[in-house]
């Protein structure tokens, strides 16, 4: 008798409620009643309450249409899902209005849930079916970084309707994505979409963020490509004193003495560092000045991933506008209120007045958050408490909403068409190819690549205040630059240029910084020494001299250094010979020779007549022999030519040799050095020759800024592109003619005939007349068909019309509407019929001449049928 | 064969080496130079005496650095008076009447040989030419072709000339070279193509492959005996050589007559048997602590060389450094000192110059010091460790030698107890066995009886003490000669560095005092 009783309420319940939604939802209801009615356990009281609140609740439904405007959107191309919802997502609906009530019944302190916003078709979509998990084809949109980086750079961000509410529309990704533009919640949807395609355990997030997330304004942000990644000092770790190492010589400094001075360093430091905190303070109350009146109450939606998938150690949020992560305790973000997947909606129910950093995102727990679903992969932390639910769901909102729906109500696929990105689209990324970011004393500009004809990509321009009225360097990258240029770097300040290459550069050029292109100007040129021949790292000039570095010579030279004086103007006409100018030379060690031999250094000073050696340390050594000769060439007192005296050669020997001694030893060793000083004097002067070359080369590189394609780019490679073309023709026309020769009209007569023997005269005439009469045959039995065909039709045509006219009078308009749709149809036939006749007739005599001919002209009867033309 | 017989022969002198080194040696300027202050002999490189006449080889061991070495077209005899040049890589003999290969086992570097045209009629004595490449034997008298193998050993060998000796005219002469000398490329002057080596390869691989299998069977030999003899060095440098083993029972009965005499007793086998077990096992305990703490020894060593090593290397970096920084002034003050016009300033400078020169020998002087100082400590505490545990290894040895000892006494007790009880069974004419006369000639009364046994005793005890007072004064001797070294070596270090810095000091004075001069003179 109870539970009869019971029942009986039941029902009275679902019917009661079933009213009051018909009020508000109409009559798409009807078909979920049954699913409900079993399972309702409201008590009646209750219920009437719910009534009561419910009725005074409206929803409110914003009219203002969302920022770009609607007739913008065209709603015809989008597919029949778009457009309507299914029982499912109708179920779904009902669902979530019903939870929706039940929340702002127990909850009325709280705003409304965003659930069901308004697609570009007017159809309220619920916000988790509008996620359309995809995982993009693009490896580089593997990685949730670059990926939240595209959605950043693809999307131009528009500012919510209303600030301070969930905005009423949210389009499918597909029409975002045409448009390029989108507010915060449509950044998210469809970054949270290629997330969870890339197997990420990402959500949506409804929340408060500040000021400057929600206008994505990064003006007091310092910019990420200005910070410089800082050093990591390594601290050497002392070794501990090993056995038998030796003891240091004792410290006989005053240790009173180190003690002031440290003492007077450390009040000078703490004098620094009081000024610095002060200026700090400064800059702190200019930034605390503008204080928004609205924080808190700013509407921004972003993405949150959770750890566990993908290797990810913590969960954080991503800032889908500016591509950032936060640590889930980030002071940007103030507060949640709902968070979904492509699953399941989850209600935040701890209280954020620590903004985010107190929230526990463990969406398990019924406590903390309040599930839409049941039934998704998040297990229930206690199932004890669901229990202790159960026994007293008067005052429980959450069974309310979970007990109504069938346990395995899952969500409905998406409505949303798979997100597709053109690889065009992709490569552009921006919107025009071209954005601009504002931070803190800094503007980032970056470009599509191979928008811009000289190669640039981005721009960082660095400010030195924080109005960016005064340029302090920029920073502009390239890429596909044919001469490599990889990034310049202009220092505004100091008027110093510096610009890097890629590996490719027809000099090898690595860096080239200078003030100015003109030669003979302060310039570093460093080169990539693997890619050239003489193994040059580094050319360094001033107005006065040259330094040249290497590495990896034959001859063991590393270092070469000119010194000009006043340059002499038009270099190109002077040779080497005539300028005589001080070339300093040093050598790596060869571990072929003895030190004693190696030379480290050698200085010629050609105006003094002097050439300086010294030589390589030997190991056990502290000092190094040197060797000085004078190249005087005297007459001496008989007037003969002085060869070579003692004198002539001033050397110092770590260990005195014999043969070093001899005179002709010196001799020979000047001789040589005379012929390697030429040599040198000849290098320096080629090294000039290229310096100028290469800034030739550089002005010129920088006026035609080719651009390179690469050979697999298919659509920018025009040679590529024609030659596939051609290719595609050719392939086409083989294939035509194929088709064509496969044809054998020969074959069946052919066939008739004894197989392997030639042809006889006789029995090539008689094949021809017998494929002509065949050919002539076919036409005529075709044209017949056709002309059977119409008449049958004619005749079932007048017969239908004599049967119409005897029982029009008793015919019923179906009937009617049946016969003249006959009419036309049969109409329609007769007409095709003879045109398709009167085509056949002429074009048959056509055919058979056109046979005619060919069969003139194939290879098996033209020689015997020649005689007869 | 060619041979000048109008001519005299004549003798290598002196008048003639230096008549060619006059006329080889440098031209123009550098002639007169060298003319001026005459070529010794051990600078020249390239020395050719062709078509002299010359008899026998003589004179030339002046020529201590001489790499080319022409002699062809002479009279010569006999190869001899080369043992000095060990440089040589180029040696010509052709066209002489050699008529064997001798006198060649000191020129290891030699890389081209020409015998062409003289009378050798066998491939041999080229044992210490280990980097041959080039071998010119045309011309000659060689007629056995089995010998060519020979030329197998020359890894490096690529050219060879045989034509015009008996062997060129056998049919397979071409084919069976290029089977047994496979890395020949060319032959009689003539590259070897790849097809004729594949085919001299087919046709004699039955031969070529035994061959080669008996030359890895040496190799191994060889490569085994190097590795035992690796092996025992390893333990000598242990002092335990030879204990891993019954090396030493062995040899205490080697020369025992006596006590394998004795062995021969009824129930003396078996006493020898466990004894030898034990006394091997002892030996063998000796063994595996030696090489411990001869390991042990090697770390102690290898850590204080590279402290020392270390210590020394920073030390040469300051004085370097030092150095260095010297130099950049002194090159600078001189040029200005020469600039200067100036008496008074000039002396000034010079002066203060001076004071410079002073200032860095003493640093450098100072920074020798305490590097001794330094050294002296560590060197010194060095040798007490490593005398410590020398003695440490000696003691132990000794205990352990002592255990052999207490073996050989019981061994000897139990001995002497058998020998009593046969001789007390022969007296009383028990004895069942037959004894061979020589033992029995000892059982003759007791005193022989217990002299025999106790001289054979007196053998082992006195074997054992050898090879016990072998390893404690080796490990000594090795012990005293190492601290020596190093005392010597950080001596000789001292002293050199020493003298460097004076003669550095002395050089940087005397730029100086040449300018000085020269100053003064103007």
């Amino acid at each position: 008798m109870e539970v009869l009783k019971e029942k009986v309420e039941e029902e009275e319940a679902a019917e009661r409620e079933d009213a009051a939604e018909r009020a508000e939802r109409g009559e798409k209801m009807m078909r979920l009643m049954e699913v409900r009615k079993e399972e309702t356990t409201m008590t009646q009281e209750m219920l009437r309450d719910l009534e009561r609140k419910l009725s005074e609740i409206e929803v409110s439904i914003p009219e203002k249409p969302s920022t770009f405007t609607k007739d913008t959107i065209d709603i015809s191309k989008l597919p029949l899902s778009y457009k309507s919802n299914t029982p499912k997502e109708e179920h779904l609906l009902q669902v979530a209005d019903n939870f929706s009530r039940q929340y702002s019944l127990l909850c009325p302190d709280r705003v409304p849930l965003f659930l069901h916003p308004l697609n570009e078709c007017e159809v309220p979509k619920f916000v988790s079916t509008t996620i359309r998990p995809t995982l993009m084809p693009y490896p580089e949109l593997y990685n949730w970084d670059t990926c939240a980086q595209f959605v950043s750079d693809f999307l131009a961000m528009l500012p919510l309707p209303d600030p301070l509410k969930p905005p009423s529309y949210l389009y499918s990704s597909t029409t975002v994505l045409k448009h390029q533009k989108g507010n915060c919640f449509d950044f998210s949807t469809l970054l949270c979409s290629m997330l969870i395609g890339a197997g990420y355990d990402a959500y949506c997030v409804n929340g408060y963020g500040s000021q400057d997330l929600c206008h994505m304004d990064l003006t007091r942000e310092v910019c990420p490509l200005t910070v410089k990644p800082k050093e990591t000092v390594q601290e050497e770790e002392k070794a501990p004193p090993k056995k038998y190492a030796i003891k240091p010589p004792r410290d006989l400094s005053s240790r009173f003495e180190q003690e002031q001075e440290m003492k007077r360093q450390e009040e000078i430091k703490a004098a620094e560092e009081k000024r610095w905190r002060q200026e700090e303070e400064r800059l702190m109350e200019v930034d605390s000045a503008k204080t928004d009146p609205l924080h808190g109450l700013r509407v921004h939606s972003w993405v949150l991933v959770l750890s566990g998938k993908r290797e990810v150690p913590e969960s954080f949020f991503i800032d889908p506008f500016t591509a950032r992560s936060y640590s889930t305790q980030d002071d940007n973000f103030l507060g949640i209120e709902s968070l979904w997947n492509h699953k399941n909606y989850w209600i935040n129910m701890q209280d954020c007045w620590n903004c985010c950093k107190d929230l526990i995102f463990d969406l398990g727990d019924p406590v903390m958050w309040e599930y839409l679903l049941l039934g998704t992969d998040k297990p229930l932390l206690s199932p004890a408490e669901e229990e202790d639910n159960g026994a007293n769901d008067d005052d429980d909102v959450e069974n309310l909403g979970k007990e109504d729906e069938d346990k395995s109500f899952d969500m409905p696929n998406s409505w949303v068409e798979q997100i597709e990105i053109s690889p065009e689209v992709f490569e552009t990324r921006c919107p025009n190819g071209k954005k601009v970011i504002q931070y803190k004393k800094a503007k980032l500009e970056k470009w599509a690549p191979y928008l811009n004809n000289n190669g640039l990509v981005c721009r960082l321009t660095t400010y030195e205040d924080l109005e960016c009225t005064k340029t302090l360097e920029i920073k502009e990258w390239y890429q596909n630059r044919e001469d490599m240029l990889e990034l310049k770097h202009i220092n505004k300040t100091t008027g110093l240029n510096i610009d890097y290459f890629k590996p490719g550069h027809p000099q090898a050029l690595r860096v080239h910084s200078y003030t100015s292109m003109q030669p003979e100007m302060d310039r570093v040129m460093e080169f990539y020494e693997k890619a050239r021949v003489d193994g040059l790292i580094k050319r360094e000039e001033t107005p006065k001299t040259m330094t040249e570095y290497y590495q990896g010579r034959p001859d063991f030279l590393s270092y070469r250094h000119i010194n000009f004086g006043p340059r002499v103007k038009k270099l190109v006409l002077n040779s080497a010979e005539s300028n005589p100018r001080p070339v300093v030379e040093r050598f790596f060690r060869n571990p072929a020779k003895p030190a004693d031999e190696d030379v480290a250094e050698r200085v010629f000073l050609i105006l003094d007549e002097r050439i300086q050696l010294r030589y390589h340390c030997r190991e056990d050594h502290i000092t190094a022999s040197k060797r000085e000769f004078l190249r005087r060439t005297e007459v001496d007192s008989k007037g003969n030519k002085i060869i070579m005296t003692p004198d002539m050669c001033i050397s110092f020997e770590v260990e005195p040799m014999e043969h070093t001694k001899k005179l002709l030893y010196q001799y020979e060793a000047m001789m040589k050095l005379k012929n390697e000083e030429k040599l040198s004097r000849h290098q320096a002067w080629e090294s000039e020759l290229e310096v100028l070359e290469i800034l030739k080369l550089r002005e010129e590189e920088e006026e035609a800024h080719v651009l390179t394609t690469s050979i697999y780019d298919t659509k920018r490679n025009e040679k590529s592109k024609e030659y596939r073309e051609a290719m595609e023709r050719v392939m086409h026309e083989e294939h035509l003619r194929q088709v064509e020769a496969q044809l054998d009209y020969l074959a069946p007569f052919l066939a008739q005939l004894p197989p392997g023997e030639k042809l006889t005269r006789w029995q090539a005439v008689r094949l021809k007349d017998e494929c002509l009469s065949d050919f002539k045959q076919r036409l005529i039995n075709k044209a017949n068909l056709i002309q059977a065909r119409f008449e049958k039709e004619t005749q079932e045509l007048q017969k239908q019309q004599q049967w119409y006219q005897e029982n029009q009078v008793t015919l019923t308009p179906e009937d009617e509407d049946l016969y003249l749709s006959y009419c036309s149809q049969a109409m329609f036939r007769i007409r095709i019929l003879e045109q398709r006749l009167n085509r056949h007739k002429e074009l048959a005599p056509l055919k058979y001449l056109a046979l005619e001919e060919k069969l003139y002209k194939d290879p098996r009867l033209v020689e015997l049928l020649k005689v007869f033309v | 064969m060619h041979q000048l017989c109008d001519m005299e022969p004549r003798v290598m002198d002196d008048d003639m080496l230096k008549l060619a080194v006059g006329e080889q040696g440098p031209r123009d300027e550098a002639g007169q130079l060298a003319k001026q202050e005459g070529i010794l002999f051990k600078d020249v490189l390239s020395l050719q005496l062709d078509f002299q006449n010359i008899l026998r080889i003589d004179n030339l061991w002046q020529f201590e650095n001489l790499r080319k070495l022409q002699l062809d077209n002479n009279t010569i005899e006999k190869i001899e008076g080369l043992e000095k040049l060990t440089r040589l890589v180029w040696l010509d003999l052709s066209f002489n009447n050699i008529e064997t290969i001798e006198g060649l086992d000191t020129l290891v570097n030699l890389e081209d040989l020409s015998l062409f045209n003289n009378r050798i009629a066998k491939i041999d004595s080229l044992d210490a030419l280990v980097k041959l490449q080039v071998l010119s034997l045309g011309n000659n008298r060689i007629g056995n072709l089995m010998k060519i193998i020979y030329l197998r050993r020359f890894k490096d060998l690529r050219t060879l000339s045989l034509a015009g000796n008996p062997i060129a005219a056998a049919e397979d002469y071409r084919m069976f070279i290029c089977a047994y000398l496979p890395d020949l490329v060319y032959l009689d002057f003539r590259r070897i193509d790849d097809h004729t080596k594949e085919l001299a390869e087919v046709k004699h691989q039955y031969s070529t492959d035994e061959l080669k299998h008996q030359e890895n069977l040496m190799q191994a030999r060889l490569e085994d005996e190097q590795a035992r003899r690796e092996e025992l060095e390893e333990h000598k440098a242990a002092f335990v050589e030879n204990l891993n083993g019954s090396f030493l029972f062995d040899s205490m009965y080697a020369e025992d007559v006596e006590g394998s005499k004795l062995a021969s007793l009824p129930g003396v086998a078996e006493l020898m048997e466990t004894y030898k077990d034990k006394f091997v096992i002892i030996c063998l305990n000796i063994f595996e602590y030696g090489l411990k703490q001869q390991e042990k020894r090697k770390a102690e060593l290898d850590t204080f060389n590279e402290r020392v090593q270390e210590a020394v290397q920073e030390n040469q970096a300051q004085g370097r450094h030092r150095t260095a920084e010297f130099e950049e002034k002194h090159l600078l003050s001189l040029s200005t000192i020469r600039g200067e016009s100036e008496l008074t300033d000039i002396e000034t400078k010079i002066a203060d110059q001076r004071e410079d020169i002073a200032e860095l020998s003493n640093a450098l002087m100072t920074l020798e010091m305490q590097l001794v100082e330094q050294l002296e400590e560590t060197i010194n505490m060095f040798e007490r460790n490593i005398v410590d545990l020398v003695e440490l290894f000696i003691e132990n040895v000794q205990s352990l030698m002592a255990q052999c000892r207490d073996l050989e006494n019981h061994h000897h007790e139990k001995l002497l107890e058998i020998a009593i009880n046969i001789l007390e069974k022969i007296v009383k004419g028990e004895l069942d066995e037959d004894l061979p006369d020589d033992v029995r000639a000892l059982f003759v009364d007791k005193d022989t009886i217990v002299n025999a046994v106790g001289a054979s005793h007196d053998m082992h005890l006195l074997k054992i003490d050898n090879r016990e007072d072998e390893l404690v004064t080796r490990v000594n001797s090795w012990c005293t000669h190492l601290v020596d070294k190093i005392h010597k070596d950080e001596m000789t270090r001292n002293r050199r560095r020493v003298k460097e810095i004076n003669q550095y000091g002395d050089h940087v004075q005397g730029e100086l005092d040449s300018l000085e001069c020269g100053d003064i003179l103007d």
